[in-house]
Formats: C-alpha cells, structure tokens, sequence
C-alpha cells in the first residue's frame, strides 16, 4: 500500500514534481503514466528514499518514506531508473547478494532464484558473469534482484525497457502473480498498451502534476472518450510523448 | 512472504564480502598486488645493488688493476720509482706535452720529476715533484690522483723519519698528533640509513593496495548505475559507506603485509653484501600493526575523496595526486630525521615512518610513542570516515 501526498521536489528552477498526490492499494497493478520528462522516475525514486521531497509527504505500508526510510526499503522491491548490475559477478551472484541484503539465504534463496530465471527466462545465462549483457539481460537481471525477496511493494521504473516479446510475458506473469497474491505493484511506463493491458488504476503525470487518475473505465468516462489512447492525449492536453 | 531488516552488522558482512569477492576477480587489484611484492623490494634492491657495486668498483680498481702513470724523468727518482711500483702503479713513458693530455682526458694523472730532485734529495732538501691533474673530474676517474697522492705522503713520511732517525731526532718529534678514528655506527645503523626509502615504498604501497576499490565502489559504483539499487535495499547508508571502506582497507592492509614479506624475503636471499639487516617475522608483524592506522587512514582519504568525484575517471586523478600528501611528512623525515618524540609521534605517515625505520634498525621504540602514533592516526581516520559518511547522505551521491 503506497500512500502520495503532495509530494514535490525541484531541481533549481525545473519542477520535476509539484504536488503529486495518489493511492496504490494491495493486490492492485497501478500505472504511472505521462511523457518523457513528466516526473515519473523523480516520483518514484522519492518513494524508494533515494530523493528526499522537497515537501509533502508518503507512507508505505504505514512507514514514513522520511522518516523510517530503512524500514520502507525493507518492504519494497525497487527497479530503479536506469539500473546497473556487477559485471564482474554472475546474474546468480547479482541476484543473490541483493537477496542476502534482504535476509535470505541458503535453499530458500537459490529456490527463488531459479523461480524467477525460469519466469524471466534467464536459464541461458544465469550462471554467466554480466559483463557483455544485452541490455535485456541487464534489465532481466534487475528485475530479478528487485523481486528476489518477493517484496509487498513493488515499484518499477520502466520495466519493459529492452525486453523482447517473450520476457515482456514472462514479466506480465510476474506481476500478474503478486498482483494474485495480495502485494501492490507500481510502475511507470510511456508505453500506453502496457498500461492498458496490466493496469487496475492508472495516474497520469505531466509537467509534474497528476493530470487524471482513475481506473481505465473511469478514465474513459471522465474524459469523454471511449479510446483509452484519446483518453491520454485529453488528459495531459497534447500528443506530444505519446507512443 | 514477509521480509525482514537485517541488522547493520550482517548488513556490513554481506556488503564486505561481495566487494571483496568482486574485486578479487578484477585484474587490476590483483596486478596491483602482485607488483607490490616484486616490484617494490626490486625497487629497492635495484638501487642497493647499483650503490654497492659502485663501491666495489672503487675498491677493485685500487687493489687488483695497476694504476698506469705517465712519469716524466723517472729516471732521475730511481728508489721513488721503485716505492710507486711496490704500491702498484705502472709506470709509463710520459705523453709529449703532459698538461695538454691531461687537460684533454688522455691522462688522468702525470708526475713530473724535476731536473732538481736527485741533488735536492741528496742535500736532504724538499726535492720538487709536479703532479699534473684535473681537479674538474669526479667519482672513480678521480681514484688514480688520490692514491698517488697517498702513496707520494706516505713515501715522504718515511724517508723524513729516516732522516730524523739518521740525526738521532726520535720521529714522533714532528708528529704532535697521534689520530686515531674508530666509527662506532654498527652496521645495522649504517644499513638503516641506507634503508630511509622504506617508509616511502611501504607508505606508497599502502595507497596503491586501496586506491582501485576505493574507487571502484564508489565513483566506479555510481558512474555503472548500479549505487542506486544499492541504496534501495533496507541498510543504512552508512552501513554501505562503511562495509566499502572495510573492503578498501582489507586489500590495503593485504598489500602492506605482502611488500613487508618481499622486504623479509629479499632481505635474507637477495645477493648484497653490504646490508646486514634481517628482518624477522617479528619485525614484520610489529611494522604491520603499528602501520594499521594509517592503513586505515589511507582508505578513508581514498574513499572520501573518491566519494565525491563525478566519474571513475576523475576519482584517478585525484587519487594520483592523493598519493603525494602522505610522502609529505615523510620528506620532513629525511631532511630533520629527528628522533621518536610526543612533539611528532602523532603526525600520520612520519611517526609510522619513524617506527618503520626504528624497527628495521633493530632499535626499540617506547610503546606509549608506538600507541601515540596509532592513536592520532586513528583519530584522524575517523574524522575522515565521519565526513565521507555526510557526504553519502546526501543524494547528491547519486550523481
Ligand atoms: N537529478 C536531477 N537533476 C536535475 N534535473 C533533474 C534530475 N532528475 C530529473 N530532473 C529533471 O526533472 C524532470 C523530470 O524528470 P524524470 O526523470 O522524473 O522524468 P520521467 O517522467 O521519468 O521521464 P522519462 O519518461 O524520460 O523517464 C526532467 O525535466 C528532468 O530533466
Ligand atoms: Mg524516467
């Protein structure tokens, strides 16, 4: 359960968030959705504590995102913007010391790394070194690190960045999961279809405000359109950043 | 499935043993250490082995070779002549214009007997020789004028004491001093004054065995993307900063204790004759204790500084002129090289210098100074780390 209250956090003169504000209940798939630059990836690093709000505030599972940063981490799994893994250690080794920072350890660890590669299709190279990955790979392997410890929150900065047809489905499945058992899902896309086929409730940024939010059949009745796409474009005012 | 927050200490462990793991497969660490326990007792020994062969250089060339020295009028000093061949010279036809050959490097050194001698010598007065020479000329090409003028004083000495002798005048009449030098510097003390670059090498090698992680799990961290993930996972920041500064200084203290054994080692088998020093496995262990804090000192530089560059690149550059400041007081340690004291006992890198050099000797240094040094060393590390442990709060970390 992800609480946002008017958060806001400027980078000198650029507004990156002003006032967002959003709910992502449990056993709900919530969406971010807004064009490039709109302040998704700034929202969501503030919620996973990288970023501090400027003001406003946001609770996860009841913790202060300011005040009990630590124990925010602890339940939340974190696919960050942009997201570097260790060439020199194997996926399985990446996998795992994530995992161990998050107390697990021995069989139960290993049991929950081969689920996820075989979800994620990452048998082939599982046991490789990363240095040399396909960006794919890379992000396969993040994903698998941030869901390791199947965490109650999930939030995910762009996850289907590089990923090919079948791992696209494999993530869906993934998600779909822990959507099935009880843990909340945020993630943000630029991607319309993505949104539409996974998403419960959908928030709309742009500019760094919430510009609509709302379930899909909310969205389209608010809007006036019937299309989820129009329902977009209406909401943030433009086509621009639209794909 | 419920997660729990690990405590700091696992959190630290975990953290330290994957940096460690990490590193250990990245060849630049492993080159680094490598170099250090070969390269650096080379070094050293490169240079022990250049200064003895130059003395002995010197030496064979007085006793083994003759000396050859162009005489002019040899003839005229036949018992002179005589005395210089007994002290092994080799005495030659002189050059046609001795002071040109001279001047132009043909000759080093020519004596000239002068037409006066023989009846000045008879007379029993001061009979004129000439020794041409070019004061210009330095090191072994100097050895030949000096052993001649030495053989020449010792020559007049004794025929003047003959003479006295002959006219019933006890010769230590004209010897008011009686000099004897004995050198008391035991060669241990001779060695270690040879050895005053070990603080240098071992100080240098401290830094080197840091600097790539250091680096590379900071900035290294930071410009690959991967400190952000880090930084999401439920340990504190300080927790992170310290475990990386814990992986920093296990390869830097590895590092040291490797090109103390090289030291050791090179020490016993290397092949000079002039250094007697051993350094025992005792030596090796107190050296390495005593310097722990200003291992620990130099990774907490290293990892501040690299904390907060803006690329792997930068955080080289940086780190390279890093180096520089602990062989600062280490200079002041060759130009002073004053004795262990409370007045600079806790300055970081001179006092370990102090206690390398000390120990080496074989000399013992009071323990409360020994303790002093790692205190103050210590204390400045931990200011350090209390810095870089700020400056990873902040999110400029993130870049
Ligand atoms: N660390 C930073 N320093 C300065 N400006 C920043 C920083 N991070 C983000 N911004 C600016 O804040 C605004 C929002 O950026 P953000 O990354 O949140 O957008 P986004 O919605 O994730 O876009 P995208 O779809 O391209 O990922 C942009 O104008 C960006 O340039
Ligand atoms: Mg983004």
């Amino acid at each position: 359960m992800i609480q946002a209250n008017n958060l806001k956090k400027y980078f000198g003169a650029v507004k990156a968030v002003d006032g967002v504000s959003f709910s992502a209940e449990n056993g709900k798939i919530t969406g971010l959705l807004g064009p490039n630059g709109a302040g998704k990836s700034t929202t969501l690093r503030m919620l996973y504590t990288a970023f501090k709000p400027d003001s406003g505030s946001a609770t996860i599972d009841q913790f202060d995102i300011t005040r009990q940063a630590e124990s925010v981490r602890a339940s939340i799994g974190v696919l960050t913007h942009g997201a570097g893994i260790y060439e020199r250690l194997s996926a399985r080794e990446n996998v795992r010391y994530f995992g161990e920072l998050h107390g697990l350890t021995g069989a139960a660890l290993n049991k929950r790394i081969d689920q996820l590669a075989d979800l994620l299709e990452m048998e082939d190279f599982i046991d490789r070194r990363a240095k040399g990955f396909s960006q794919g790979q890379k992000t396969k392997v993040a994903l698998a690190r941030a869901l390791v410890h199947s965490p109650r929150n999930v939030l995910l900065d762009e996850p289907t960045n590089g990923l090919d047809v079948m791992a696209t489905r494999g993530l869906r499945k993934v998600i779909q999961r822990l959507k099935d058992e009880g843990h909340c899902v945020l993630f943000s896309s630029h991607v319309m279809q993505e949104v539409a086929a996974l998403c419960d409730q959908i928030v709309i940024i742009s500019g760094g405000i919430v510009a609509a939010n709302g379930t899909p059949d909310e969205l389209r009745a608010s809007t006036g359109k019937d299309n989820l796409e129009d329902a977009f474009v209406s909401a943030i005012g433009s086509e621009e950043g639209l794909v | 499935m419920q997660t729990n927050k690990i405590s700091n200490l696992r959190g630290f462990w975990t953290i330290l043993r994957k940096e460690i793991l990490d590193n250990l497969r990245d060849r630049r660490t492993l080159t680094t250490m490598a170099v250090s326990i070969i390269v650096g007792p080379m070094l050293m020994f490169g240079f022990l082995w250049f200064a003895e062969n130059t003395v002995k250089k010197e030496t064979d060339l007085v006793n083994a070779k003759p000396i050859v020295l162009p005489v002019v009028g040899a003839d005229k000093a036949p018992n002179l002549i005589a005395w210089l061949e007994q002290n092994n010279f080799e005495i030659v036809d002189p050059p046609e214009n001795p002071e040109e050959a001279v001047k132009s490097g043909d000759e080093r050194v020519v004596l000239e007997i002068s037409d006066q001698y023989a009846e000045a010598f008879t007379q029993g007065t001061s009979a004129p020789l000439r020794l041409i020479h070019d004061s210009s000329v330095s090191g072994l090409e100097k050895i030949g004028f000096r052993t001649l003028q030495k053989t020449l004083l010792a020559y007049n000495s004794q025929i003047g004491a003959m003479r006295l002798m002959a006219r019933g005048v006890n010769p230590e009449v004209v010897k008011p001093l009686q000099l004897n030098s004995s050198d008391v510097a035991n060669p241990q003390a001779r060695n270690a004054q040879i050895l005053s670059m070990m603080p240098y090498l071992i100080v240098l090698f401290i830094m080197v065995g840091g600097m790539y992680l250091a680096i590379d799990t900071t900035a290294g961290e930071r410009e690959k993307g991967s400190l952000e993930p880090l930084l999401t996972q439920p340990v504190a920041r300080h927790t992170i900063l310290l475990a990386k500064l814990g992986a920093t200084i296990v390869f830097s203290a590895l590092t040291l204790l490797l090109v103390l054994i090289g030291i050791g080692l090179a020490m016993e088998y290397a092949p000079i004759d002039m250094i007697t020093l051993s350094i025992d496995a005792a030596k090796i262990v107190k050296t390495f204790i005593a310097c722990l804090p200003f291992v620990f000192l130099g990774c907490a530089m290293m990892v501040l500084m690299a904390s907060f560059t803006k690329s792997y690149k930068e955080a080289q550059s940086y780190l390279g002129m890093l180096m520089i400041v602990p062989s600062l007081p280490l200079m002041l340690l060759m130009m002073m090289s004053p004795q262990p004291s409370v007045s600079n006992m806790w300055i970081p890198s001179l006092s370990q210098g102090l206690i390398i050099i000390q120990t080496f000797k074989g000399e013992t240094i009071d323990s409360s100074l020994i303790a002093l040094s790692m205190a103050g060393s210590t204390l400045i590390a931990m200011l350090l780390t209390f810095i870089a442990i700020k400056l990873y709060q902040r999110e400029r970390i993130l870049g």
